[in-house]
């Protein structure tokens, strides 16, 4: 249990659904099994419709995060436009990258639409930054195994943004209640091309 | 006096000799599942055997009807599983020799196999063990248990490589943790209900076909036992064989 | 000489000096005695030491075809060519074994004793000794002694008939692990054959649709394909073939000395350093 990856706990999960993605998160933050927060948002935005999950080590998220924002934040003054999340699906490998032989401690994910298409993008990666595109699904975290699971068997393609909520939220619920690093609350980002809905779920506290 | 001289590979000199001692377990995958039902139960368990990478066959039954009307399962470690069985066997056919061919009840067969297990205590069986039958009034029941004898009935239970992967999508189907009615802002659950013998079925088959997507360990064919009052059923569905 | 046994292999102290057990680490110290070795544990079978390679078996519609090679390997030395590891128990099983050759041996005692006491003198109403109870019996053995914490080394597969005439093909091996499937093979079998032998029975139904003669042809390419990649086989085998005649009785075909035949190392010439040829 000195693995780096589930010293704090946390899970997150993305989805695409018809003109739209979800992505999700747990909001515990633990030392082993000491719940220490209940309030560790493991989501975060760049530009309007572009989302970044990091689970994994609590000090490489904030790290990450930070690292992001900066990044993001110049690639806009740059650019005068928002980052697409294709584009920062390739930061992000290679931000991670960079550290191979002494990696981060992070299993991130990225969701988002496209800025002028509103196309619907996600993927994952391991600690070094390989790139999984998926066209379904991403989970990463401590509760991994049991969202492959959920998800395998609620997700459909094309769902409208409600059903989208509905699939993707009990996925994270349920896989998250038999984790002991995972749950203490969740949060919920639906987007769609004109409008991101963040949605704070109501969770079993144990 | 040391006078011998060092080696440079003297760094690699350890105070203790290597151990190098023979494992008497090894993991053979594959995965199982018991519901139980109003006046049903059903153990399913897919029937590739493996050993490391390698497939060693995918038509290996792990689910047994053991007499009685009780089917039962032993998932991890082959060797521990099959003798498990074949010695809770044995000793049911002594039991029916001792008490004039009286059946034992599900709930005996439970405290039973919870002593085989702990009886071997310090050097366990390596398994997750799943019991199906019916109960005293005819009702579903399964039993699960760890390693060393601890047990549970239950509604249901996954046990061996992907229990992980099923165990929280059986919350949710058959328990219907957190699932509520709409409208009360999460303060009503949606109430239990039994499930029909068809409605398990599809979710047993569901619930293998996504672990046998995800897990190596899963797949090739499916066989499940079903429990009635009738006596047992087996049913086979193909699985994914890569 | 000295003819303490702990004392053997070692620099002599007149002319090196003491001998450092802290810097070699080797083994017992000078200091020891019998008597204070029965301190420790007693040992079982840790590792093998003789060891047979691949055993490769197949079911077809008939019967069952089973191959081993006659190597005995010390390490990577080529220390026996002549050891025979196919077994023939009873009047229509054989057993074929890989690992250790010594615990094989012991394994051969055993089922001759197996023989001896069911075979002959409980031999009634034509309920003889069959491979399934063979197989039962050996998976017994295996299991018992690995409980034991003193494995039998082996990997063990073992092919006849059942009482119905359906042939019978079966897997024990040092845990106690056992299955059945229509293609079986041990250690570099089970990489390099189970796919040639697996593309002729794609299922375990599968074998019905195959006669003697296709199944001995990929038995003969799965036994030259181990002679290329696995180091520790060789090219002279054995072969046994049990099969049902028109009549329904029980042939048991023994095949000895077989060779592995049409060999080609024409890729050789093309690797610099491979063959004979400098570069």
């Amino acid at each position: 249990m000195s693995d780096p990856f589930s010293i704090n706990g946390g899970s997150a999960v993305a989805m695409v659904g018809k003109d739209c993605i979800a992505i999700a998160s747990d909001l515990r933050l633990g030392n082993q099994s000491l719940g220490v927060s209940n309030n560790f948002e493991k989501i975060f935005g760049f530009g309007d419709k572009c989302f970044l999950g990091l689970t994994g080590l609590a000090t490489d998220v904030l790290t990450l995060k930070e690292t992001f924002r900066f990044k993001t934040n110049l690639y806009k003054l740059r650019e005068e436009r928002s980052i697409e999340p294709e584009t920062l699906a390739n930061l992000v490998s290679s931000t991670l990258y960079e550290r191979r032989f002494g990696p981060y401690f992070v299993s991130p994910i990225v969701a988002g639409l496209g800025h002028k298409d509103n196309k619907p993008f996600i993927c994952g990666f391991d600690s070094i930054g390989c790139i999984d595109f998926a066209k379904d699904f991403i989970v990463s975290g401590t509760a991994s195994d049991q969202l492959y699971g959920m998800c395998e068997s609620l997700y459909e393609p094309d769902l409208e943004p409600e059903q989208l909520f509905e699939t993707i939220s009990q996925a994270l619920l349920n896989a998250v209640d038999r984790d002991a690093l995972s749950g203490w609350g969740a949060v919920v980002y639906i987007v769609t091309k004109d409008k991101v809905v963040k949605r704070v779920l109501k969770t079993r506290q144990d | 006096m040391q006078t011998t001289v060092a080696s440079e590979y003297s760094n690699e000199i350890h105070s203790v000799p290597i151990e190098h001692r023979f494992n008497p377990y090894s993991d053979n995958g594959g995965t199982v599942l018991g519901i139980a039902g109003e006046d049903f139960a059903v153990l399913a368990g897919d029937t590739r055997q493996v050993e490391g990478y390698s497939i060693q066959s995918r038509y290996e039954p792990k689910i047994f009807d053991v007499g009685d009307n009780i089917v039962m399962t032993a998932n991890g470690f082959a060797a521990d599983g099959v003798a498990l069985i074949d010695k809770f066997r044995q000793q049911l056919k002594w039991y029916k020799f001792d008490n004039f061919g009286g059946k034992l009840e599900i709930k005996s067969a439970a405290r039973y196999i919870q002593h085989l297990l702990y009886g071997k205590r310090f050097f366990p069986y390596y398994v997750s063990t799943l019991i199906a039958g019916l109960d005293e009034e005819g009702k579903g029941a399964v039993y699960s248990y760890d390693p060393v004898g601890s047990y549970e009935r239950e509604q249901c239970r996954a046990g061996g490589a992907a229990a992980s992967l099923i165990m929280p999508f059986l919350d949710n189907q058959v328990n219907f943790k957190n699932q509520f009615i709409p409208g009360t802002d999460g303060k009503e659950k949606k109430p239990l209900k039994y499930l029909t013998l068809e409605e398990v079925i599809e979710l047993v088959r569901d619930a293998f076909s996504s672990a046998t997507e995800r897990h190596i360990y899963v797949g090739d064919g499916l066989e499940i036992k079903i429990v009635t009052k009738d006596g047992v059923r087996t049913e086979y569905y193909p699985l994914k064989r890569d | 000489m000295n003819h303490d046994p702990f004392q053997w292999g070692r620099p002599s102290n007149e002319t090196y000096g003491a001998y450092n057990h802290q810097i070699a680490n080797a083994g017992v110290p000078d200091n020891t005695t019998h008597a204070s070795l029965d301190a420790f544990p007693k040992m079982h079978t840790q590792q093998p030491i003789i060891t047979g390679t691949s055993v490769i078996a197949s079911k077809f519609n008939n019967g069952i075809i089973m191959a081993a090679d006659n190597v005995g390997s010390y390490g990577s030395l080529l220390r026996f060519s002549n050891i025979e590891r196919l077994i023939k128990v009873g009047s229509e099983t054989v057993v074929g074994l890989s690992g250790d050759v010594s615990d094989m041996q012991q394994i051969e005692r055993i089922l001759d004793e197996l023989e001896t006491s069911e075979e002959v003198y409980d031999n009634d109403g034509g309920d003889y000794l069959r491979a399934a109870n063979v197989h039962e019996y050996l998976s017994r053995v295996m299991y018992n002694r690995r409980s034991k914490m003193n494995p039998l080394w082996n990997s063990i597969i073992v092919g006849g008939f059942y009482r119905d005439r359906t042939p019978f093909l079966k897997y024990v091996d040092l845990v106690g692990v056992t299955y059945s499937s229509s293609t079986i093979a041990t250690g570099f079998g089970s990489h390099l054959a189970i796919p040639l032998l697996r593309n002729l029975i794609p299922e375990d139904k599968d074998y019905v649709k195959v006669d003697e003669q296709q199944i001995t042809k990929v038995v003969e390419d799965s036994m030259r394909v181990l002679f290329y990649r696995d180091a520790r086989s060789g090219d002279k085998y054995s072969q046994v073939i049990i099969k049902l005649d028109e009549e329904g009785k029980v042939v048991f075909e023994f095949t000895k000395e077989v060779k592995v035949e049409n060999q080609s190392w024409r890729f050789a010439k093309d690797i610099r350093g491979y063959g004979s040829s400098q570069q």
